[in-house]
């Protein structure tokens, strides 16, 4: 399995045309406790880089982008009853929406571990 | 300095306060011990108001420093200890204020001190006393009374007084002995270190007021429903600052109050954000929002125009009008220990 990051701190796992999307452990110890989570709707298209979905932290609001281009096709509804499990486990239990691939060529353009990893160190 | 919070996060801390006993190091606020003299008194009666002559020994009041309008300079908690054998107030006021506070201070007062090294800790929740007994110190018999204790042969100036809603206690402690009483102090084993993240929460459940948010030069102690804090009788004396303007506002009404927040979707209020009637029409801001882990809900403080008369109002939350309760300070039931 594949995963890849983003620079607005979220991850993606790619499995055949299926990306499953959440925000990175980091992103999440900087958020502090997650109070409430926005989900976007199921069916919708959407662009990469679009605002698709809200976390609402202690400390602030964030929004969440598409990291690709494709269309919602499945959410993460035990987040509406508790949003802390991205706070307990932000890279598994806390995925936040799965996208059907519109083009998968787009993946290519994500970091790698190791380069999320030095985009970190010079953040 | 303090953290926002430590290693458990913000809402474990404050769920921990409301259940057990929580400590925050709140030493950058200011501390300042001014003798009980007639000159002082005169002097400082022109911003505070409050008759000084009359409070009562071992008794702690809250209050306010005032400018020529009524508006907050700061607002402090002031005391009336007796330290070796001379009765003076003893105010703590807030760390944002420090500067415009002893500017004040130092042009109006003939002797003071200011405890510069003194460290000033809250210890705050249901188990409070607990933790005093544990130490074996004396404490104020109830809220908003003080002492002052020997420790380890120092005086420690000791208030049932918080920001939490919750009972407990505000200690100053030299610095010659801050680590011994926090070495001592957290082997009570219920005690948890609480940052300025949970600070800021549990005072907003309690509907307390944070300078710099819901309090400022340009609000008075009326419109932000704080009469019942200032004594008549000064009202009725020219040597009170603004009294005039104070006098006018309870007459005749003031243009914008204060109001407790609460919203009932899954949305968060923060601060600076706009407040409107049902028709879109502006008619307030929020200076205080956040969520509240009791409530599991948004809430927050703001001011309104007082001539308002419905309990809904609307906000610009993340691009989408939310509707806002406007509801009755505190969100949370106070839980002090009160006196007999």
């Amino acid at each position: 399995m594949n995963k890849k990051y983003t620079k607005e701190h979220e991850w993606v796992e790619v499995v055949n045309d299926i990306a499953t999307v959440g925000i990175t452990n980091h992103a999440q110890e900087s958020l502090g406790d997650i109070v409430f989570v926005e989900l976007p709707e199921i069916g919708k298209s959407v662009k990469s880089g679009n605002e698709i979905s809200v976390i609402e932290s202690v400390k602030a609001a964030s929004d969440i982008y598409s990291p690709i281009d494709g269309e919602i096709i499945e959410i993460n509804n035990d987040l509406t009853k508790d949003a802390s499990v991205i706070n307990q486990d932000a890279e598994n239990e806390g995925w936040i929406f799965k996208l059907k691939i519109s083009d998968s060529s787009q993946i290519n353009s994500l970091m790698s571990l190791e380069e999320y990893n030095d985009f970190l160190k010079n953040e | 300095m303090m953290p926002i919070n430590y290693n458990t996060g913000i809402i474990n801390e404050h769920l921990h306060v409301r259940k057990s006993v929580g400590l925050f190091d709140v030493s950058h606020m200011g501390q300042i011990l001014i003798p009980k003299t007639k000159q002082n008194i005169f002097s400082l009666e022109k911003f505070i108001p409050l008759a000084l002559e009359n409070l009562k020994l071992g008794n702690s009041y809250y209050s306010f420093i005032l400018n020529e309008n009524g508006g907050i300079i700061d607002d402090i908690i002031i005391s009336l200890m007796n330290i070796n054998n001379q009765e003076s107030y003893y105010i703590v006021y807030n760390s944002s204020r420090k500067n415009i506070d002893e500017k004040i201070f130092k042009s109006i007062l003939v002797n003071y001190s200011i405890l510069e090294n003194n460290s000033l800790i809250a210890i705050q929740g249901p188990f409070s006393k607990e933790a005093l007994n544990f130490l074996k110190i004396d404490y104020p018999s109830s809220f908003m009374k003080n002492i002052s204790v020997k420790f380890y042969n120092e005086i420690i100036l000791i208030s049932r007084t918080g920001y939490t809603g919750e009972d407990g206690f505000e200690i100053s402690i030299p610095n010659s002995i801050i680590e011994k009483f926090i070495n001592d102090l957290i082997k009570f084993e219920n005690i948890k270190l609480c940052g300025l993240g949970s600070r800021d929460s549990l005072r907003l459940e309690a509907g307390l007021s944070l300078y710099g948010n819901d309090l400022n030069e340009e609000i008075t102690p009326i419109e932000a429903k704080f009469k019942w804090a200032i004594d008549k009788d000064r009202l009725l004396n020219s040597s009170l600052n603004g009294y005039q303007i104070l006098n006018s506002q309870i007459n005749d009404g003031v243009k914008k109050i204060k109001v407790g927040l609460k919203v009932l979707s899954n949305s968060i209020i923060r601060s600076k954000m706009k407040l409107f009637d049902l028709q879109d029409n502006e008619i307030g801001f929020i200076t205080s929002g956040g969520f509240s882990p009791s409530l599991k809900v948004s809430i927050g403080i703001g001011y309104i125009n007082n001539d308002y008369r419905y309990d809904k109002v609307k906000s610009i939350i993340r691009k989408s009008m939310e509707n806002i309760s406007v509801v009755n300070l505190p969100f949370i039931p106070h839980k002090y220990k009160r006196g007999d």
